[in-house]
Parts: structure tokens; C-alpha cells; sequence
């Protein structure tokens, strides 16, 4: 009895089961739970090949980018000092300009504010998708950043060395050196913190050459940059005191001849208008004795006496 | 005569030791670039100072503590403030506002560095810890227990100008590299 009742609960069962084995519906179910099972949709993959590239305190992250055709992949980048690392290391901390980010690059330069090791991660986001976090593999400190030779610009004003330096920004300060170019000559050495703002190094002497080369150096970090090549300026100073000296030879020498000349011209001019030379005319001029002269005189009245009185006749005619 | 000489040579060679020993704490002194951290504390300083609500009580009690340092124990108090903070007020402190929180993070990383700078001084015993410094350090961490652990963090957090004042006026003219 009782091992008929067994069997047919045994029956009732694979009847059942095979039911719900044929039924879609239960299939439908079936092909759900993998995706239950998942925490979130990490259907994307994460980004691969994070490294960090850092010139001159200016830090870069990159990776490689997801493609996904036809879609717009939006990343997010966090990041944790050794501070975090060592005392909470659940914290993390987005990044402030690339949560989220477009692009396969991340400029971290604000984030990365102490001389510390850093690690950094990234995930791909893609609607309600999210891939899992690709980590960097090798915290990144600053201290590893590389620094270049900065620009410089040497120019002269007049006499004066002067040179305009390239804006780093304020962790930068430079160490200008600049000398004589002669033997044995000494090194002058300036520290310069202002940026972009031309800075007078010397007052050169005329016909010297001078050369300039500057490095950085980086408080923050210890560390200095290698040496600019040298740039070298000479101002132009023996010709122009000969031309002035030839110039001055020839004004003096101009003025010693002309100086007497117009003197002697002022003189004459003067002595002509205060005190002039009255010259006689020939015909008051007397030339002969006196007696003569009486002679002379009795003929001249006569004519001069007929001289008259023709003249009068026309005269008292016109009267 | 040789007397003479044998007390010329000690005093001489106090003078050296003694120049090595000053130079060796400039040296030590030299890392210690706070102005970047004084700028970042600035951003968020009326913040944090606005949630402290015991205005009555001070921590770092700079009459008692600071003010008492001589310059030979500078560097110690340094290193144990810098400690003091690493070790347990950032760690006490929860922040949830992530323009906050970057700050700090900043703040603690810069010390974290520079505790670490300050620890490879004494470890080549360039960075000696007298009683002076050892008390007064003792005072704080008691300032700091006495409050419960919220209040007593976000305290010594609004104190941090204090902190950073102090550390820079002692450490100035030791600047430059």
C-alpha cells in the first residue's frame, strides 16, 4: 500500500517538472538569472593601457579609448593620494574635470596637489552601462615629472641686458646666469619669480659680448631643470665715439675760421652803421694851390654866372 | 701651555659640532613649503570654522603649547603637529562635500609628506625631541580627548590657520634651497 502511494507522487512529480522544463515561459525566466546574478550591467570593457605623462608640473592621464560604434563612451576618473591610501583606502575622489570625461585623456594637474605617490582610475560609462575600474598600474608622484630647459628671449635695450622669461606657472622659479664672455671672466647668477615680465639683468659695457642661460627650479619637487644653451649679445660701442670725435674735430676746425671771419664782417658792419666814413666827392675835393684855386674861381663864376641865367629864362618863361 | 692648547681644541670643536648641529637643523627646516597648503586652506576655511560649535575651548592652545617653543624644538613640534593631525584629526573628520573633501585631501597629503621629511631628519638626528615639546604635544592630544571625536576634529580643523601661521613664521628664511 504504502509503496503504491510512493510511486504515484513519484509520477505526479516528473509530470510536473517535465511541464515546467517544455514551458517557454519558464525558459523566458531561465535566461534572466545570469543578469540578477550580475551587480549592475558591466557589459562594457574598462579601459586599458592607463599611463600618466608629466612635462613641467603638468600631468596628463591617458588610456586607451572603448569603442563602441556609433556611441559616445563618457568616462570617469578618480584618484587617491598615499594619504587616503594608507588611513581610508575606500575613499576616492573624482577627479575635477574628468567626472565625466569624452575623451581617452585627462588633464590631472589639479588634483595631483602633493609630492606623493597617487593612484588613479578609470571606467567607461555608456548609458546605464558601466565597465569595471582599470587602475593605473604604477602609483604616480610628481617629484617624476620631467622638467625642460625653459625659453628665454635676450634682447638689448640701449646699453641694458635685458630677458623675458616663459610663463610656467607660480611652482616655477628661475635661476638666471649670465657673464662676460672673456677669460676668467665671473658668474653672475639672478633668481627671477616673475613671469612673463621682462627683468634687466646688467648694464653692458660698450664693445663687450655678454651670454645669458638660464634653468628652473621647482620648490615643491627639489628639483632643477638641465641648463638652456647659452645666448651671447654684443653691443656695438668702438665706432660710435670715433665717428663723434672725427665729428668734433672738424666742427672745431670749422669754427676756428669761421669765428674771426664773421667777427672781422660784424666789426666792419658796426663801424659802418654807428660811425661811417664821410668821403668827400671829387668836385669839393680841392686839389690845386689856393691861388690858383682864385684864378680858377673868377673863370668858373662866369661860366657859372651864364650857367645860371640860361637856366632862369626858361624858368621865368614858364612863371 | 698645553693646557692652553688642549682648551683651545675643545672649544673649537664645540664650535664646529655646534655650527654642524644649526646647519643640520636649517637643512631639516628647508622642506617645509606651506604656502601652496595656506592658499587651499583659505578656500575652505570660513566652511569648516562655521561648524565648529564649541567657540569657547581651543585645542592647539597656542599660549600654553606653541607660543612655549623654543627654535631648537621646532622641528619636533612640527613633526608631532603634523602627526597629530595625519594620524587622528583627518582620519576623525567625515566629509561628504566633494569640494571639500579635495581640499582636505590636499592638505593631508601635503602634511603626510612633509611628517615624512621631517621623519628622515631624526632618523639621521637632526631633529631632536626635548620635554619642552613632548609636553606641550601631550596638552593637545589631552585638548583633543576631552571633546567628543566629531567636535574635537572638526575643531582642530578650523584651527589649521593657527597651525600654519606658527609653522610658517618659524620656518622663515629657511626657505629658500
Amino acid at each position: 500500500m504504502f509503496q503504491v502511494e510512493l510511486s504515484r507522487q513519484t509520477q505526479t512529480l516528473s509530470v510536473v517538472l517535465e511541464e515546467i522544463l517544455t514551458s517557454p515561459i519558464m525558459w523566458f525566466f531561465y535566461a534572466l538569472i545570469p543578469c540578477l546574478l550580475i551587480d549592475g550591467v558591466a557589459v562594457l570593457p574598462a579601459p586599458q593601457n592607463l599611463s600618466v605623462q608629466s612635462t613641467n608640473m603638468k600631468h596628463l592621464l591617458t588610456w586607451s579609448p572603448v569603442i563602441v560604434p556609433g556611441e559616445i563612451i563618457y568616462y570617469f576618473v578618480e584618484y587617491q593620494g598615499e594619504y587616503e591610501s594608507l588611513y581610508m583606502s575606500h575613499i576616492w575622489i573624482p577627479s575635477s574635470w574628468c567626472s565625466p570625461t569624452e575623451g581617452p585623456a585627462c588633464d590631472i594637474t589639479d588634483d595631483i596637489t602633493a609630492t606623493v605617490p597617487y593612484n588613479l582610475h578609470v571606467r567607461a560609462t555608456l548609458g546605464s552601462q558601466t565597465s569595471a575600474w582599470s587602475t593605473l598600474q604604477h602609483p604616480f608622484n610628481r617629484n617624476s615629472t620631467i622638467l625642460t630647459p625653459p625659453v628665454m628671449e635676450v634682447t638689448k635695450d640701449g646699453f641694458h641686458l635685458v630677458i623675458k622669461l616663459e610663463d610656467l606657472g607660480p611652482q616655477f622659479e628661475f635661476l638666471v646666469a649670465y657673464w662676460r664672455r672673456e677669460p676668467d671672466a665671473k658668474e653672475h647668477v639672478k633668481v627671477v619669480r616673475s613671469r612673463g615680465i621682462p627683468v634687466h639683468l646688467e648694464t653692458m659695457e660698450p664693445g663687450a659680448a655678454y651670454c645669458v642661460k638660464v634653468r628652473t627650479f621647482v620648490k615643491a619637487i627639489g628639483r632643477h631643470s638641465p641648463f638652456s644653451q647659452a645666448e651671447c649679445v654684443k653691443v656695438q660701442g668702438e665706432t660710435l665715439p670715433l665717428a663723434l670725435a672725427l665729428f668734433a674735430f672738424f666742427g672745431f676746425t670749422l669754427m676756428l675760421v669761421v669765428m674771426p671771419l664773421s667777427v672781422w664782417k660784424m666789426g666792419r658792419l658796426l663801424r659802418y652803421s654807428c660811425c661811417p666814413v664821410v668821403v668827400l666827392p671829387d668836385t669839393l675835393k680841392i686839389t690845386n694851390s689856393p691861388q690858383k684855386l682864385i684864378s680858377c674861381r673868377k673863370e668858373e663864376v662866369e661860366a657859372c654866372a651864364t650857367a645860371v641865367l640860361s637856366s632862369e629864362e626858361p624858368f621865368r618863361s614858364w612863371i | 701651555m698645553k693646557a692652553q692648547r688642549v682648551s683651545l681644541w675643545l672649544v673649537a670643536a664645540m664650535v664646529f659640532l655646534w655650527s654642524v648641529r644649526a646647519r643640520g637643523l636649517r637643512r631639516c627646516l628647508i622642506s617645509m613649503d606651506i604656502h601652496p597648503v595656506e592658499e587651499t586652506f583659505q578656500e575652505i576655511k570660513k566652511t569648516i570654522q562655521a561648524k565648529d560649535t564649541f567657540q569657547n575651548v581651543t585645542i592647539l592652545s597656542t599660549s600654553e603649547t606653541l607660543h612655549s617653543i623654543k627654535p631648537s624644538d621646532v622641528c619636533c613640534m612640527t613633526k608631532n603637529l603634523l602627526a597629530f593631525y595625519v594620524d587622528r584629526v583627518f582620519k576623525d573628520h567625515q566629509e561628504l562635500d566633494p569640494q571639500i573633501l579635495r581640499k582636505i585631501s590636499s592638505i593631508a597629503n601635503s602634511f603626510l609628506y612633509m611628517h615624512k621629511a621631517l621623519q628622515r631628519c631624526q632618523a639621521q638626528r637632526q631633529c631632536h625631541c626635548r620635554e619642552a615639546a613632548t609636553n606641550a604635544t601631550r596638552i593637545i592630544h589631552d585638548n583633543y580627548d576631552q571633546l567628543e571625536v566629531r567636535s574635537a576634529a572638526i575643531k582642530s580643523l578650523g584651527e589649521l590657520d593657527v597651525l600654519l601661521a606658527w609653522i610658517d613664521k618659524n620656518h622663515q628664511g629657511t626657505l629658500a634651497a
